[in-house]
């Protein structure tokens, strides 16, 4: 096994690798492995409610055959039979290799790795998660009265480790501890409908949680909702929450994906490099770097090192996300965002939004308690639906949200609504910032005010 | 997780387990368990994708792996594992009895009586992976797939062909005897078609998908497939944005099955009930829909997505009739939701995988024909929405459902006239469910995935067309 204390054996898997491949003639070969060890619990009202546990393994080969042609498999079975398995179905598929599009090895896998910051914490008993999760429950119904149950609800820890190998000697691996809670409650005043919302953080540890933080953040959602009412529908000045925005930006990530552009499926194209996208105030940056990305890789699927990469400079769009074999279609060094694949998928790390460095940053004094907007600013909480309501290589998108209607200094929940429009229009018609740029799971982003947003209600 | 011996070689999930198993599941019970649960697995994924007129990916990709489930009381410890040697397995059994507060103990005598004999639904099964096309044949029939949107197609600027096939082989073993075996294969082929003019685009994609049918990728009919794609991206490409409002509508039968599956479906699972997340848990025998809906859930239709030979609990699927003329009959449930809502299991226990605890959940749901022909519900209608096509949807912890409307026209004055995109509707089940109120006699079924507490798991859904009286239709 190349599974040893919950570990990755990195020789040993190479080793064994090395003689496969020279068995069955396979000179060229990378591979991505992974182990993880997971604990969870939920609870319901003051009990139990599930208790999980987890020890994952799985593996990714991928061979080069004589005519230069790539195919992969995957297993979760370590054993020297699955091995073996895996290299031969990689073989075997790479027959039906893209003679058009073929990977190689990314030329900046052996190059130096960013240091991390990344503190391994050791994980807690399960049972005592479990006492963790259920104070933070009762504290969450001690909140309000009418918040009745926390539905869903979670707390979990992870111990995990990625590895990245190839037959030309690179060798990268990674070790990982993270913690996660969440907390959803329900929240219903008699004759009126149940109202849910939540909060979820994230860290290093269990012990590290801001579970106060949650707590307090969960119950003020939740109860700003319990009052109400439909809105009309129109157009409207929306402030979305960092939270809602880089949701939006995530869903349209494709237009910064060199993938994407070469499958035709982006709304951007090679060309679009230097054009104006957004407002000039605006910067985008995939940052997975950032020291508030917990869990953040060192390297990508390909052993690429990952940094910081402008999307966009002063609205302008200023690079794509890039794999190898998309590096090199565009002439330029990968980025550090592939997966690994036969065709290797891109995607985004983690997005720094805010105003672009000496542009001011568009309008100023933004406040939402003191606006105004003679109809209403709406303030857009959360977005929903992302998978249904996105069209990604339209630009289009209808989403329903959760969020509050502010008119005259006082803020109201919005019974049920949908927010529709263009995230080309989106990007041009920003307004500008509110608030300091916050860190959340997906980036970090501040309060982003944009006119003209069509809203439907039902008043 | 410490591994000193390797797993045994998993040719094959059978009968020769059940010592093993037995041991497993004695030691779990005279720790103290109420009921040990053990889900083996093997897997075999081959997915394919064709782009233009070149094969751009083969992802082949197998496992295996256990999950074990002790329940004490209400209570339930669940862990996974890749590991399937006797050390391993003992291990996840610790690990499940220590989050209940147990612990395995010398004592070798317990409740526990054996397994009985094994429900083997897999015999006649053993050769389907064999039948399933080879992958050179597979990716034939995908290139065939992108010409035939080649042709048929106009101002295509991507053109795209998926096949996936999912075969498992599973194993379960309880220690209240259920001792039982299935092979499942799954397997789906998609369309998908980027069109674009000038600053118009529009992208449309379908799904075919069948269980048990080895030979479905021969049998499929491309020419027809790629038609219905290249007319709906045509018609879609120039479509203006809908205007958004209150308004009624008209969903097509097949994928337009999806809004009894998000608004209502999810919360007639148990897990809604144990969440206290559904408005209906109390309202059994009381009526919830108009009288015009009678909609049913079951594992039965032959080469159905969503069919099962047995849940992942072991347990042989049943037709259930959730709701008869608008009122509520039953509800699903798997083993945990029969222990804590006291709701009979239903035959709906399902997972993803054995990284999964089961859960209750769908498995083909639609509503049933009614009397009227769709024409019928059209005229009925002076102005609204014929959604003709949907996208995905969900729906939220207060019943809140959304989905996407993928292709959809006006209805005015009683007849279809322009297209419409960007449509999504949004509502809550307990208002929108009353106002189905008109069913058509052409129930067909799509193939589908849901996503919730158990995984991602195959499922189908289906309608007539029906007249929904009034729903809110967010656009621009």
């Amino acid at each position: 096994m190349t599974i040893s204390n919950g570990s990755l054996d990195a020789e040993q898997l190479r080793g064994q690798l090395e003689q496969l491949a020279q068995h069955h003639g396979i000179d060229r070969w990378d591979l991505g492995a992974s182990c993880s060890t997971d604990t969870s619990v939920q609870v319901d009202r003051g009990e139990a409610k599930q208790m999980k546990g987890a020890q994952r393994s799985a593996i990714t080969v991928r061979v080069w055959n004589g005519d230069g042609l790539v195919g992969i498999t995957s297993t979760s079975d370590l054993s020297p039979d699955g091995l073996e398995k895996a290299l031969a179905g990689a073989r075997a598929a790479s027959a039906f290799g893209n003679p058009e599009d073929t990977p190689a090895f990314s030329p900046l896998a052996t190059a130096p790795l960013p240091e991390l910051h990344q503190p391994l914490r050791p994980s807690q008993p399960i049972l005592s998660l479990l006492e963790t999760l259920k104070d933070a429950e009762r504290q969450l119904l001690e909140r309000h009265p009418a918040i009745g149950t926390v539905p869903y609800n979670g707390l979990a820890q992870r111990r995990s480790e990625r590895l990245y190998l190839n037959s030309d000697g690179a060798c990268r691996q990674q070790r990982l501890t993270t913690a996660s809670v969440y907390l959803y409650a329900k929240a219903e005043e008699t004759g009126r409908k149940p109202r849910s919302a939540g909060a979820v953080r994230l860290a290093y540890g269990a012990d590290d949680l801001d579970l106060a933080g949650c707590i307090a953040e969960a119950a003020e959602r939740t109860i700003s909702h319990l009052d109400y009412a439909p809105i009309e529908t129109g157009h409207y000045t929306c402030v979305f929450s960092p939270e809602a925005f880089l949701d939006l930006i995530g869903a349209f990530s494709s237009l910064f994906n060199a993938r994407a552009v070469l499958d035709g499926v982006s709304l951007s194209k090679r060309e679009s490099l230097g054009e104006q996208l957004a407002v000039p105030f605006l910067s985008i940056t995939d940052n997975g770097l950032h020291p508030g990305n917990i869990g953040a890789s060192a390297f990508d699927g390909e052993g690429t090192p990952t940094r910081a990469l402008p999307l966009l400079e002063g609205g302008m769009l200023a690079n794509f996300l890039h794999s190898e074999a998309t590096a090199r279609a565009f002439g330029v060094v990968p980025t550090g965002h592939a997966g690994l694949g036969a065709k290797v998928s891109v995607s985004p790390d983690w997005f720094e939004v805010g105003p672009a460095p000496g542009s001011g940053g568009g309008q100023q004094g933004l406040d939402h308690h003191s606006h105004g907007e003679a109809k209403g600013l709406v303030l857009i909480d959360s977005l929903s639906a992302l998978h249904a309501g996105v069209k990604a290589s339209q630009g289009s998108f209808s989403l329903p949200f959760d969020g509050w209607l502010v008119h005259g200094g006082e803020r109201r929940s919005i019974e049920a609504a949908t927010v529709a429009g263009d995230i080309r229009q989106v990007l041009q018609a920003i307004v500008g910032f509110e608030g300091e740029a916050k860190i959340t799971p997906d980036g970090l982003c501040p309060q982003v005010w944009v006119e003209g947003l069509s809203i439907t209600g039902e008043a | 997780m410490v591994v000193s011996i390797a797993p045994p070689s998993l040719r094959q999930l059978d009968g020769s387990w059940a010592l093993r198993l037995e041991s497993l599941l004695a030691a779990g019970r005279a720790a103290g368990a109420d009921l040990v649960e053990v889900f083996l697995e093997r897997t075999d994924h081959l997915g394919v994708l064709a782009e233009q007129d070149g094969i751009t990916s083969v992802s082949p990709a197998f496992g295996m792996g256990a999950g074990l489930r002790v329940f004490r009381g209400l209570r339930d410890g669940f862990v996974s594992t890749n590991d399937l040697s006797d050390a391993g397995l003992l291990e996840a059994l610790d690990q499940a009895l220590g989050m209940l507060g147990l612990q395995r103990s010398g004592a070798v005598r317990s409740a526990f009586e054996g397994l009985g004999s094994l429900r083997d639904h897999a015999s006649a099964k053993a050769d389907w992976l064999l039948r399933c096309p080879e992958l050179a044949a597979a990716t034939t029939r995908l290139l065939e797939g992108t010409a035939a949107l080649e042709r048929r197609g106009t101002h295509l600027q991507v053109r795209r062909g998926s096949y996936a096939r999912d075969w498992q082989e599973v194993l379960v073993a309880a220690s209240d005897g259920t001792f039982a075996r299935d092979i499942r294969l799954h397997q789906s082929l998609g369309l998908n078609v980027l069109a674009s003019d000038g600053e118009h685009r529009s992208s449309i994609g379908r799904r075919y998908g069948s269980h048990g049918r080895p030979e479905q990728l021969e049998q499929w009919d491309v020419d027809a497939s790629a038609q219905e794609v290249c007319e709906s991206a045509a018609t879609m490409l120039y479509a203006d944005y809908v205007e958004a409002g209150q308004m009624p509508a008209v969903l097509a039968n097949r994928f337009g099955g999806v809004i009894f599956h998000e608004a209502c479906g999810h919360l007639l699972e148990t897990t809604q009930v144990e969440r206290g997340t559904t408005p209906f848990a109390d309202k059994v025998g009381e009526p919830i829909a108009h009288e015009a809906v009678t909609a049913i859930d079951e594992g039965l239709s032959d080469g159905a997505f969503g069919s099962l030979a047995m849940d992942d609990e072991g347990m042989e699927p049943e037709r259930t009739v959730l709701i008869e003329n608008g009122v509520l009959k039953r509800f699903l449930s798997d083993r945990a939701g029969q222990l804590r809502t006291g709701h009979a299991r239903t035959g709906s226990g399902r997972r993803q995988s054995h990284n999964f605890a089961a859960a209750s959940r769908m498995r083909n749901t639609y509503i049933a024909a009614g009397p009227h022909t769709p024409e019928q519900l059209i005229t009925s209608v002076d102005k609204g929405l014929y959604c003709k096509s949907m996208g995905g949807g969900s729906v939220g912890p207060t019943g809140q459902f959304n989905f996407a409307v993928e292709e959809g026209y006006l209805i005015e004055n009683g007849r279809l006239t322009m297209p419409v995109k960007g449509a999504t509707l949004i509502g809550e089940a307990k208002e929108v469910m009353p106002r189905i109120s008109m069913c058509a006699n052409d129930l067909d079924l799509a193939a589908g995935f849901c996503g919730s507490v158990s995984g991602s798991v195959f499922v189908t859904v289906g309608q007539p067309h029906i007249k929904v009286d009034s729903i809110t239709v967010g656009g621009r």
